[in-house]
């Protein structure tokens, strides 16, 4: 409910004329690139001193510079895969404030821009230094002007993923890397070398991405059977989005080629159908993947198995007509008991 | 008397808590002063923002849940105070 606040807010703050960007000629120019990086100073103050603009060259502050580049890989990765423009697809200046606070361990979305802290040094590094977290919160912007959803609990731990999927691509993009050849990691050389750990999190490995004597265990879970029930965290968003995560790391890699084709593809056109409710759950998103799916590729088609394979590993293949994974590569996993295994022959598609 | 701070979410989703035995302290006359001032019944629900940390501040009979966004005045005396302590340990 509080995206149409800030969306009022937003036009009233950037009436067109000032954004030629987006609408300012008469012939409006779709997909073009807009930045804008200011600098807190290490204080908690948003947003900062405005310190680069389009069209003006790179500084010395490293900081900055990831943050600017980072803003143009995930404006090209929305704009050129998926045709979208920016957050909102109007173009929308992309805003990020670099040096939040002091020794703040944190990156996140306020609603209108992303905000990055340097870290403390001894277990994060600036929150910068890797694209696939400038793309996570990026995606959050994309999400809000999208499908909104709630930022709790199952609907919270699909943003959440929503949001690790579009950053782990937008970094393979900007690699040029397939499903097979990327690694799936999420902020990857965040953690200082005093930490055992490779990244925050795994889309291929849940639960894997670090295993410290001070910070303990990557707690998240790889399968339903794991869902985590906690008050912490608004319904451990960051700790349940490892289900999803690996539900479309399976298909992507189960599809192969460039993740962004076909298994981002179908991710975001459920993103961005209009019909995904905000507080839609595990097994509603599967669902509306696998619609997504068909409406492109057609029920029974390659693409369609893969997503029902990958839902059905992670306990959530329920309802999604079962029937067509054997074709699919991955084997059917039988449903845990948690696994709210629904039978829904409405979606059946055959 | 015992006050808990505890932190989750954030973009790393690590969860971290401090405690401070109030009794235990030196300016503990201080300290219940702070604890004794806090709107505990005043915390009103906020809508979360993706990524922030989310406070839980136990000093039982009382508990309150805080986005991020929600720590000033008061609240952030009292996290920084408790972290503090947690710090010269
Ligand atoms: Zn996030």
């Amino acid at each position: 409910m509080r995206d149409i606040p800030i969306r009022d807010l937003r036009a009233a703050a950037h009436p067109s004329p000032a954004h030629p960007g987006a609408r300012g000629a008469a012939e409006p120019v779709r997909g073009r690139l807009d930045r804008a990086v200011s600098d807190a100073g290490g204080l908690e103050r948003l947003p900062g001193r405005l310190v680069r603009r389009e069209g003006q060259p790179p500084g010395a502050d490293p900081a900055v510079t990831e943050a600017w580049e980072g803003l143009g890989y995930t404006h090209s990765l929305f704009w050129n895969m998926f045709e979208r423009d920016s957050i909102d697809d109007q173009g929308l200046t992309l805003e990020a404030t670099v040096h939040y606070g002091r020794n703040y361990d944190n990156a996140f979305w306020d609603g209108e821009r992303m905000v990055f802290g340097d870290g403390d040094g001894q277990v994060f590094n600036r929150f910068t230094s890797s694209l696939t977290v400038i793309g996570h919160e990026l995606t959050h912007g994309v999400t809000q002007f999208t499908a909104n959803l709630a930022y709790e609990g199952q609907s919270g731990a699909i943003n959440e993923s929503l949001s690790d999927v579009f950053g782990s691509l937008v970094e393979q993009h900007s690699r040029g890397q397939s499903a097979a050849e990327a690694g799936w990691l999420i902020g990857e050389g965040l953690f200082t070398d005093q930490v055992q750990g490779v990244a925050l999190r795994s889309l291929k490995a849940p639960g894997t991405a670090y295993n410290d004597d001070v910070l303990g265990k990557d707690p998240q879970p790889a399968h339903l059977s794991g869902y985590i029930e906690t008050e912490d965290d608004n319904g451990g968003v960051h700790l349940n989005s490892g289900i999803p995560n690996r539900a479309f790391y399976l298909v992507a890699t189960a599809l192969g080629g460039n993740a962004w084709d076909t298994a981002g593809r179908i991710w975001f056109d459920t993103l961005t159908s209009g019909t995904l409710p905000r507080t839609v759950d595990f097994a509603g998103f599967a669902r509306a993947t696998s619609r997504a799916a068909v409406t492109r590729y057609g029920a029974g088609s390659r693409e369609h198995d893969a997503v029902i394979a990958g839902w059905s590993a992670v306990g959530l293949g329920g309802g999604l007509g079962a029937g067509s994974v054997a074709r699919s590569g991955i084997p059917p996993v039988r449903p845990s008991v948690s696994g709210r295994a629904v039978v829904d022959p409405g979606s059946h598609p055959e | 008397m015992k006050v808990v701070v505890s932190r989750s979410g954030g973009f790393a989703g690590i969860r971290t808590t401090w405690e401070v035995q109030v009794d235990e302290q030196p300016d503990r006359s201080s300290w219940a002063e702070l604890l004794d001032a806090l709107p505990w019944d005043e915390v009103s629900e906020t809508a979360p923002q993706p990524d922030r940390y989310v406070y839980r501040i136990r000093c039982a009979p009382h508990e309150v849940v805080l986005g991020e966004q929600q720590v000033c005045g008061p609240w952030q005396k009292l996290i920084d105070r408790v972290r503090g302590v947690n710090d010269e340990l």
